[in-house]
């Protein structure tokens, strides 16, 4: 009984993560994610029009 | 949530691959598909992955960094594996679709590799309470990015495409050596890093979330391979293409 109570003790405190907070370190994550997606995104598009513009031009 | 929504979207790359493969005259129209629904399921993608997903039992809140590690780690190894193909290809048959959708894979897969390391670092500052460590896993993900950044590095340094087609082949090759390692590392080793999870193992819901990401860094994937090999095969045209004529001079 005394075994089952300090079980259910030690899981009720682990019920929401050891690890308290942490959110910057979450939103930092995403924001890097967004960020790089969207700058690769935007350097491939410029250079893929860029290269067209110059085909175009030499045609 | 149904378990299922992650499958339509990696349905919808596999047919909107096939069909830009098979179909040439529909890929502009498969390319705007793409540029809408890449972020459209990366917003979807950020929702469950901050908002629906439960919290980790041990890590808590700081386990949703998760959802963009480990999809960018896969693209990574997805990447280099494509890398590994082309490099193959290009040795056995030749062509310069290879060697350019090589090049494309080895930039991309770079590019994710980076964003997934330093992903790792940020959420290595609160589980392990280093930003940077030593462990197998993380040595081996570092060494494959130096590798592959000599890759590419030695493709701006060979001028004839013929040999550098060839060199960037062997390389290609012989780097992929270390992508395995990176994925049995923490199984052979004792490392810090996490074994990898299995749906068996962790919340469906939890599952769920990871694949939907997943799937939303795969479309990511799928347009920035298409967008760079067209940059790649235009720099082959160009090299490749017979120098213009010198004007003819008058005779008086």
């Amino acid at each position: 009984m005394m075994l089952a109570n300090l079980a259910s003790g030690a899981l009720a405190a682990v019920g929401s993560g050891r690890i308290q907070g942490g959110w910057g370190y979450v939103w930092t994550c995403y924001f890097v994610t967004w960020s790089a997606l969207l700058l690769y995104s935007l350097s491939l598009w410029r250079r893929g029009s860029r290269k067209d513009r110059v085909s175009k031009e030499s045609r | 949530m149904p378990h299922w929504l992650p499958f339509p979207p990696l349905l919808a790359t596999v047919v909107l691959v096939a069909l830009g493969i098979l179909k040439p005259s529909l890929r502009p129209t498969l390319w705007r598909l793409l540029a809408v629904a890449a972020p459209l399921a990366l917003c979807f993608g950020a929702f469950l992955g901050l908002r629906w997903a439960p919290p980790d039992r041990e890590m808590g809140d700081v386990q949703r960094i998760m959802y963009v590690h480990v999809p960018a780690v896969w693209m990574t190894l997805l990447a280099l594996t494509l890398n590994f193909g082309c490099s193959i290809t290009y040795l056995m048959k030749g062509g310069w679709g290879a060697d350019a959708l090589g090049e494309a894979s080895a930039a991309v897969g770079v590019f994710f590799g980076t964003v997934g390391v330093f992903l790792g670092a940020v959420w290595g500052r609160p589980t392990w309470g280093v930003y940077w460590t030593w462990d197998p896993r993380l040595t081996t993900a570092a060494i494959a990015l130096v590798v592959y950044t000599g890759y590419l590095a030695l493709r701006r340094f060979v001028d004839d495409p013929d040999r550098r087609a060839v060199w960037s082949a062997v390389v290609g090759i012989v780097a992929f050596a270390d992508i395995p390692i990176i994925w049995y590392s923490v199984r052979w080793w004792r490392s810090l890093h996490q074994v990898q999870s299995t749906p068996k193992t962790v919340d469906p819901e939890m599952t769920l979330s990871l694949r939907w990401n997943s799937a939303a860094f795969l479309l990511f994937l799928v347009a920035f391979l298409w967008r760079r090999y067209r940059l790649a095969m235009a720099e082959r045209q160009a090299e490749l293409a017979p120098p213009p004529a010198p004007a003819l001079e008058v005779s008086r």
